[in-house]
């Protein structure tokens, strides 16, 4: 690890600057939290190579980069209509570099009790119930495993200061989907952001949100957290969609917390940043939930992307599912970690993990390591991961129809993540992923052009 | 139009095909039947220009082309169109898109214009009633999750829509109830014509019923050991692939 104490970082000296600030954001107790986070932070600096949940993943650029505390820039309407996710119809909530920008937000007449905002704003309606959640669902306390790595959660907190707030109550079924946009621009020099969205769902309500990350100028980081919590049957299929610049970094937690009989599902889309790591932690706090924990990312040039997962079977009859694919081509190299912990008490436990990369290119790499702890006797957890070509007699069925090679394997490289947005429900959400992973793979110089469907 | 000659072709070390002989003329239907593993599969497999076989000897020549210098998609573009055993299921192309890209890649190679996503809608229509199929096989992936009789209709239907010159149907029967059959034989009946030819590997004499060959060949041992008229097919329905057996050895 990198001692922050003997070493001078920005993402240290940055506090000094904001925390005065910062602290006339949101209740007392809530910067009473920064402070100790950034207490944590310091005391557990930042992660190397040489620390095992970051073992494949320089963060180099981080480390010696320079980021200034990121403020509001102005983007105009136009500008994010013109962005690939800028035309779906949702209730929408825009940020920019980390602060709510309303003028690029959508008002919508929402049922009674419905907050769909910025968290500052929620606040002044929901005090006590944000702060019964924040930063008790994004953390380790407690739980299995002896490298729990908390380092970027801490630094999240410790700059703590507005984010997305999503709250239904009970038996809330809402019918549009939800956008969070966060945009991040950085003409004048590199910035960081540490957007930290809260997502409620009370019992037997049920919602569809995306989550976007988009970039357009400069060199930034985005370190978010995202902290969900789902009631006794509730229901949220959460689609996060990762698209910064290739010069920027993107770090992001998302935890999420089940009561009994809820269903998650996460469709986690990563096609940009430079640097990107995902961790996603699932709390299993009740009997009878489903967790489906879908992924796809695509890496080229130099990308480097690492997904990093953890399921929390704490109770007994939980069912968990996941898919996580990658297609890396250039130089990119990519990480999947996939942690499903099966605590004593949670018997007849289902979980089923399934990692798939595909290269490219022989200068593509793929560390893929799946870590399954298991403390009960009656379960069933199965896992696997291939890392290889395309499939042949699919490959021989698209040319024996006069579809040439080349061009059936970049179909069949689309295909392959396809599968994965084929998950999204929300039609609008998911015609927008496809023509984005379309886009993305002409980018690749191993694949062939396509024409459009 | 299709002339194979002396076909020898094994895989791996097992040679399969000792010497095929078959000449097919335009407007004709060829049945070929055999025991299991007597290589009607691999015929129908070296045709295609599935890798995994290796031509020893011999030729496969269709109007004037040496098929086997042509890579599988070339041989499409050719006219050549193999119905699969185990049609292969490929999840996240719908088969819209797939089909699309197959026709206009073959409509390029025949230097005709790429049809627009509505001409080729219109083209297809016709076809998907004719097969019977539902709507919305169309927007899903191509086979997947689809009944082995969906499967089966389903490369009919590309066939209709391919418009082939040379349809090699590869145990087509095999899994379909009687109405399935019916509407697959429809299908490659309705694409009879004085310039187009179908070769039907068979293990059973039932889907001749409904496609009537002009032509029945025996394959055995990697050999076509005999070769009749459809009254053949009815004969070793009644008597087996035995009495060929016994024959061949009487006369051996």
């Amino acid at each position: 690890m990198i001692d922050l104490k003997s070493t001078p970082h920005s993402l240290v000296e940055n506090f000094d600057l904001v925390k005065g600030i910062l602290s006339t954001y949101g209740p007392d107790k809530l910067h009473a939290l920064r402070l100790k986070a950034f207490d944590n932070f310091v005391e557990f600096g930042l992660p190397t190579t040489k620390d095992e949940e970051f073992k494949y993943l320089s963060l180099r650029a981080l480390t010696e980069g320079q980021f200034a505390h990121a403020y509001g820039a102005t983007i105009d309407r136009y500008q994010v209509e013109q962005t690939k996710v800028g035309s779906i119809e949702a209730i929408t909530v825009t940020f920019v570099n980390g602060e709510y920008a309303p003028e690029l937000s959508s008002a919508h007449a929402l049922p009674k009790g419905v907050f769909v905002g910025s968290l500052r704003d929620g606040f002044t309606v929901y005090e006590d119930k944000i702060m019964a959640h924040l930063g008790e669902v994004a953390n380790l306390k407690g739980k299995l495993g002896s490298t729990n790595d908390e380092r970027f959660v801490y630094l999240n907190t410790a700059y703590l200061s507005d984010g997305a707030f999503v709250y239904l109550p009970r038996g809330v079924s809402l019918e549009e989907p939800i956008h969070l946009l966060f945009l991040s621009t950085a003409d004048h020099g590199p910035l960081v952001s540490h957007p930290r969205n809260l997502i409620v769902l009370e019992e037997n309500s049920d919602a569809k949100i995306l989550e976007s990350y988009l970039g357009m100028d400069g060199i930034y980081f985005t370190n978010s957290v995202t902290e969900v919590v789902l009631g006794p049957s509730a229901m949220l299929e959460h689609t996060k969609f990762q698209d910064e610049n290739l010069d920027s970094i993107h770090i992001a937690n998302c935890s999420i917390h089940q009561a009994e009989d809820s269903i998650y599902t996460s469709n986690n889309i990563s096609f940009g940043a430079r640097i990107t790591r995902n961790d996603v932690n699932v709390w299993l706090d009740g009997e009878h939930t489903e967790t489906w924990l879908n992924g796809a990312s695509v890496g080229l040039g130099e990308q480097a992307i690492d997904n990093h997962t953890r399921i929390d079977h704490a109770k007994p009859n939980c069912n968990s599912f996941e898919v996580y694919k990658s297609i890396l081509g250039d130089r990119a190299l990519g990480v999947f970690n996939g942690k499903i912990f099966v605590y004593e008490d949670a018997q007849k436990t289902d979980a089923k993990q399934t990692n798939k990369a595909i290269l490219l290119s022989p200068h593509a790499t793929i560390n893929t390591k799946p870590q399954l702890e298991i403390f009960a006797d009656d379960v069933k957890c199965t896992h696997g991961a291939t890392v290889g070509q395309l499939r042949e007699d699919a490959l021989f069925y698209l040319q024996s129809r006069g579809v040439p090679k080349k061009e059936a394997q970049g179909l069949l490289v689309y295909a392959f993540a396809a599968e994965v947005l084929e998950k999204i429900t929300i039609s609008s959400v998911r015609d927008v992923l496809e023509k984005a992973l379309f886009d993305k793979l002409k980018e690749s110089q191993e694949l062939p052009e396509q024409s459009e469907a | 139009m299709l002339e194979i000659t002396n076909l020898h072709a094994r895989v791996e070390d097992k040679e399969i095909l000792k010497g095929i002989n078959l000449t097919v003329n335009p407007g004709e239907t060829h049945a070929i039947m055999g025991p299991n593993g007597s290589g009607k599969s691999t015929l129908a497999s070296v045709i295609a220009g599935k890798s995994g076989y290796e031509v020893t000897e011999g030729s496969v020549v269709l109007n004037g082309q040496d098929l086997l210098e042509l890579e599988p998609d070339e041989r499409a573009a050719a006219g050549v169109f193999l119905a699969f055993q185990y049609p292969v299921e490929i999840p996240g192309v719908t088969n819209t898109y797939f089909l699309r890209a197959a026709l206009n890649n073959i409509r390029k190679n025949r230097g005709e214009p790429e049809l627009s996503m509505t001409e080729f809608m219109k083209h297809i229509k016709s076809k998907v009633q004719m097969m019977e199929m539902d709507n919305s096989l169309l927007s899903r992936s191509v086979n997947e999750g689809f009944s082995g009789g969906e499967k089966k209709r389903n490369e009919i239907f590309q066939m209709a829509v391919l418009e082939p010159v040379l349809a090699v149907l590869d145990e087509t029967d095999s899994g379909l109830d009687i109405d399935a059959l019916k509407t697959v034989a429809n299908g490659v009946n309705a694409l009879k014509s004085p310039d187009r030819a179908t070769i039907v590997v068979t293990h059973y004499q039932r889907l001749l019923n409904y496609i009537v060959p002009d032509f029945v060949h025996v394959l055995m041992g990697g050999q076509i050991v005999r070769s009749g008229g459809k009254e053949l097919a009815l004969e070793l329905e009644a008597k087996g692939y035995g009495f060929i057996e016994e024959e061949l050895a009487a006369k051996a």
